[in-house]
């Protein structure tokens, strides 16, 4: 329990002299008022040093009718005065007192009708009634009649009477500092040196703070910016591109033949807009026509040109990616790139239209399919997940493909993302002499993971308290 | 995705082996597990691999990769005298016809099932839904040859499969289901496709329905496969992969004469590949003969041939071997990607951040700093959001997506103030004050360039404090501006100043409109700037990579 406030020790120190008061004389004594001479003494009590007991008195209050009845009596004693032998109905009838008074009367017994006749009862008296209206008892059983008449009402008063125990006492003599507390220290209490005089208010340290939000970075950018750096540290250069992208690049140099599925309206985004094809595109179409002049057959059929100048909403950072090595075919490229990507998909819980995807690359002479499994696995072991393991695949791009799984403890073995080495019609045309190791996750996938997110949305539509909840450090284990 | 039915039993007997030995090991020549049943199990197969489709083919490369039967499968075909024509007038139709006849059928239900899938399962995969293949099959004994496949007036009539009526090749395409669903391949031609025998009875109208004669029944033993498309090689493939997975099931396999051509063959194709390019582009060393006999294991023929070739066969089945990398991808399966060693390269490269997320990066610093909690909205939106509840007008270079999936997803951003209010609606019930920004990319004309903007909503938020907020961010990227008077219709006007940055507009700033307020829903008024990054330092030249 936190220190006395210095309010405690006040009022202890008075209690010392007084041993036993009630709280307005205390109050009086305090200089406070009795309301917050109870909340000291509670917290007093809260610590065995005094004890406050609360008493509830009740007490009568007249009414309007009842101050007029203290004054001129109470009716029934008025009408019972004018009746002597002989008095008929008729004869108090106008009286004034008639109307309240001779019910009273009747219903206490103490008149009786007799024919015409008004006939006292034997010992006839008011008296208890009166006496009852001047001193009201709560144990009196006129003052109840009298208050059901609402003549007096009852009012209830609290009334605490607070007195020191043995522990009170004790801590009182061990000495109290009954110096003046201050809250808030002033600039001028600093500079003075006053600051060495002062009772520094202590504060109750164990009750719960008020919520401060800092401002931060989105969790789900955090993640990015984790893998963005465990490339950095492995030496990959990063690449920015467009969310538009010709067809060509994000299909034909790709080798993806322009009747795939995946290039049709119901998969991609397309949009009205054209770009102009890039210079030696004919290399390509030669490439999907033929295989050019490699051990390809090439798809054959057609290829049209119309088809590659087709912008769409990228499907995949690759067409970034593969743009720089057709721009820097010069080896070595350690390349990667993070970026949204678009795919048609109707969004619910786990499908988005639109989501980030890491897409890597390196460039080497004599680089090997071995290599790509090796910086998979680095790759996967720096963002926290041991077990890694490897299985065939297919990409129309690359060759030989493969899935890398990762196994997280409670779900077993995931499927993290897809990689190969492209394909010789993909690097040919473009003038890559070298192998190209790529690989591409989907960073969302991971992300949900992490955050233990259901619903995808809520990466894109976060709800403003789960990014204030959501904390910077966060601890994982098997990279979740 | 092709997901493939296997029955145990029929799989076991083709295989010879438990179904235990093969559910382990199927993963590992290319494929997914999805569901395993009592009586069979359902493995999906990737799209290159159209000869794993049924289970005829899973049992045979499983043979291989099993080590029960190893090196290439051959088939052996004989003429059947039976002779087909091509009408020249298909040219532009459908030009390429493919055929076969399969003897000595013995269906069952599982049998006749698996064709019936392998039959579809082309159809998505080669067919690109019938339109590049399609494939019919007719029981040969309720027809004559020869058989013609001709270009029909659109008014001929014949009885469509699950039909007792007859109909013109019209009606078919109006009223029978297959017909409503492939209409749009053919119903452009003033001719259709047809296959009729010598008695001018109709066999097929391809690509769309057969006729109801020749209706394949389990008492069928002899099969006339018509195989007809736009591509000869991807029709070749088709006839292959079914003729051989018959082959596989106990059928005999005869040629049909088709233009003075005997087809198929179903002879391999050969390559001769290095055995070093295979080494240097694997990561491991490979002689000859292991080489080949890795082939052999997935179902190629191979013979070493010297110090560094391998003569390979490759079945006729095998559409995806386009190039003697799709060979080596085999080698390595069949040696194990657990078994190659996996150690990253040693390329020496250092690590370079792009500039724009390193300026993305000093955003969130400022923003944080300020108190701004990062939000990530969508890049795509719409109309309403971006433009006419922002009481702005809409952007010349806004770009629309063809085919949207609703009206919220029409418009890829142009701005992200407007996202930003959205998500102020989307909290209005969680407590204030919020303070919100984002740094991300909006398109405008095909180009992807990157902005930022920050909202502050409490009881007081107003045009000092989007002011302040703005001027902070703008002098942490050193950002030298002056303010001009604003017109943006989304803020009140007399508190929004426009950000000029060299001469040109680089973002504004001020208390948002009560208008836009209500349009948005918003109880409380709203604080608000963006900036445009292009204006700061060192953004020159990092834009317009595409």
């Amino acid at each position: 329990m936190a220190e006395l406030t210095q309010n405690e020790k006040r009022l202890l120190a008075t209690l010392e002299k007084e041993k036993k008061a009630d709280a307005p004389h205390l109050a009086g004594l305090l200089d406070a008022t009795p309301e917050a001479v109870v909340q000291w003494a509670h917290l007093a009590q809260d610590r065995g040093l005094a004890t406050v007991e609360r008493v509830v008195a009740k007490e009568f209050a007249y009414t309007g009718e009842g101050k007029v009845y203290l004054k001129e009596g109470l009716p029934e004693t008025q009408l019972l005065e004018k009746i002597g032998p002989g008095t008929t109905l008729a004869d108090i009838q106008k009286l004034e007192s008639f109307r309240i008074g001779f019910g009273q009367l009747r219903k206490k017994g103490l008149v009786k009708v007799e024919g015409t006749s008004i006939v006292k009862t034997t010992g006839a008296s008011t008296e208890a009634y009166e006496y009852a209206l001047k001193n009201p008892s709560a144990t009196d059983t006129a003052t109840t009649d009298i208050v059901k008449r609402g003549l007096l009402s009852e009012v209830e008063t609290v009334r605490y009477i607070i007195w020191i125990t043995p522990e009170g006492l004790a801590s009182v003599q061990e000495g109290l500092d009954l110096r003046k507390e201050t809250g808030t220290l002033t600039r001028e209490q600093i500079i003075s040196g006053e600051w060495k005089d002062l009772n520094l208010r202590k504060y109750d340290v164990t009750k719960l703070p008020k919520k401060a939000y800092p401002g931060k970075v989105h969790p789900y950018q955090r993640i990015i910016a984790e893998m963005r750096e465990i490339l950095l540290e492995m030496g990959f250069e990063e690449l920015y591109g467009g969310i538009v992208q010709q067809s060509f690049w994000n299909f034909d140099a790709l080798f993806q033949p322009q009747d795939h599925p995946a290039r049709e309206m119901q998969d991609t985004f397309y949009l009205r807009e054209t770009l102009p094809l890039p210079e030696g595109y004919e290399k390509v179409k030669a490439m999907h026509i033929s295989g050019g002049n490699t051990s390809s057959t090439g798809w054959g059929g057609v290829w049209k040109e119309e088809k590659a100048e087709q912008c769409v909403l990228r499907t995949h950072t690759t067409s970034v990616s593969i743009q720089h090595l057709a721009n820097n075919p010069n080896p070595p490229i350690k390349a990667f790139c993070i970026g949204r990507v678009y795919r048609r998909e109707t969004i619910d819980t786990t499908h988005l239209a639109e989501f980030e995807q890491l897409e890597g690359v390196v460039m080497d002479e004599g680089v090997t399919f071995g290599n790509l499994l090796g910086i998979l696995r680095e790759f996967y072991h720096r963002m926290g997940f041991t077990g890694v393991r490897f299985k065939p695949s297919y990409y129309p791009y690359t060759e030989p493909s493969l899935d890398a799984e990762v196994y997280v403890e409670g779900l077993g073995w995931i499927e993290m993302g897809g990689a190969g080495v492209f394909r010789e019609e993909v690097t040919a045309p473009l003038g890559i002499n070298y192998p190209v190791l790529a690989w591409g996750l989907g960073v969302s996938r991971i992300a949900m993971l992490r955050l233990g997110l259901k619903d995808l949305r809520y990466l894109h539509q976060s709800d403003i308290a789960f990014l204030r909840e959501t904390p910077i450090l966060r601890i994982t284990k098997d990279g979740v | 995705m092709a997901v493939i039915t296997l029955p145990y039993k029929y799989l076991e007997r083709l295989t010879r082996t438990d179904r235990k030995t093969i559910l382990d090991k199927v993963a590992f020549i290319g494929s997914d597990v999805e569901r395993i049943e009592e009586d069979h199990a359902d493995v999906e197969f990737f799209p290159d691999r159209p000869d794993l489709f049924s289970p005829e083919g899973v049992a045979r490369a499983m043979r291989g990769y099993l080590g029960i039967e190893t090196g290439l499968p051959v088939y052996s075909v004989k003429p059947s005298g039976i002779s087909l024509t091509i009408d020249p007038k298909l040219a532009d139709i459908r030009p390429v016809l493919g055929a076969a006849v399969i003897r000595g059928v013995d269906f069952d239900d599982e049998s006749i099932m698996s064709i019936m899938s392998l039959q579809e399962s082309l159809h998505w995969a080669v067919g690109r839904g019938r339109s590049k293949v399609a494939i019919g099959i007719h029981d040969l004994d309720t027809v004559t040859q020869p058989f013609h496949y001709i270009a029909s007036p659109r008014s001929r009539k014949f009885i469509p499969l699950d039909y007792t009526e007859g109909m013109t090749m019209d009606e078919i395409l109006e009223k029978h289901p297959k017909g409503r669903d492939y209409a749009k391949i053919v119903k452009d031609f003033t001719l259709f496709p047809l296959i009729v025998d010598s008695h001018d009875h109709v066999l097929s109208f391809p690509p769309i329905i057969n006729g109801e004669r020749t209706r394949v029944t389990i008492d069928t033993k002899n099969i006339l496969l018509d195989t007809t498309g736009t591509d000869q090689r991807a029709v070749s493939v088709a006839v292959n992969i079914i003729c051989t997975a018959m082959a596989e099931a106990g059928a005999s396999i005869e040629s049909v004469e088709i233009g003075g051509v005997q087809t198929p063959t179903l002879a391999p194709v050969e390559r001769i590949v290095s055995v070093q390019e295979c080494s240097r582009l694997l990561g491991i060393d490979l002689t000859p003969a292991t080489m080949a006999s890795l082939l052999e294991k997935m179902r190629f023929g191979a013979r070493p041939s010297g110090d560094d070739r391998v003569n390979v066969q490759v079945p006729c089945y095998r559409a995806d071997i386009m190039h003697d990398w799709d060979l080596f991808e085999d080698v390595a399966i069949a040696y194990g990607y657990d078994k190659i060693q996996d150690l990253p390269p040693d390329t020496f490269t250092v690590g370079k951040p792009h500039p724009v997320q390193v300026r993305a990066a000093l955003v969130r610093e400022a923003f944080c700093g300020l108190g701004y909690l990062e939000v990530m909205p969508f890049t795509l939106t719409s109309g309403d959001v971006l433009y006419k509840k922002m009481q702005r007008m809409d952007c010349p270079g806004a770009l629309h997506v063809m085919h949207p999936i609703s009206i919220e997803n029409t418009v890829v951003r142009t701005d992200l103030l407007p996202l930003l209010l959205e998500f102020l609606t989307m909290n209005r019930h969680r407590e204030l004050p919020q303070r919100l920004f984002t740094v991300g990319d909006v398109v405008n004309s095909c180009l992807t360039y990157q902005q930022a903007a920050g909202v502050s909503t409490h009881r007081d938020a107003d045009f000092s404090e989007a002011y302040a907020s703005a001027d902070a961010v703008l002098h942490e990227l050193s950002l030298g501006y002056t303010v001009k008077e604003s017109a943006d219709p989304a803020f009140i006007d007399g508190r929004r100043g426009d950000i000029i940055v060299a001469g040109k507009k680089a973002g504004v700033f001020g208390e948002i409109h009560p208008a836009v307020l209500n349009a948005f829903d918003l109880d409380h008024s709203v604080a608000a700037f963006e900036i445009d990054l292009r204006s700061v330092w060192g953004s020159a030249g990092i834009q317009d990579i595409p």
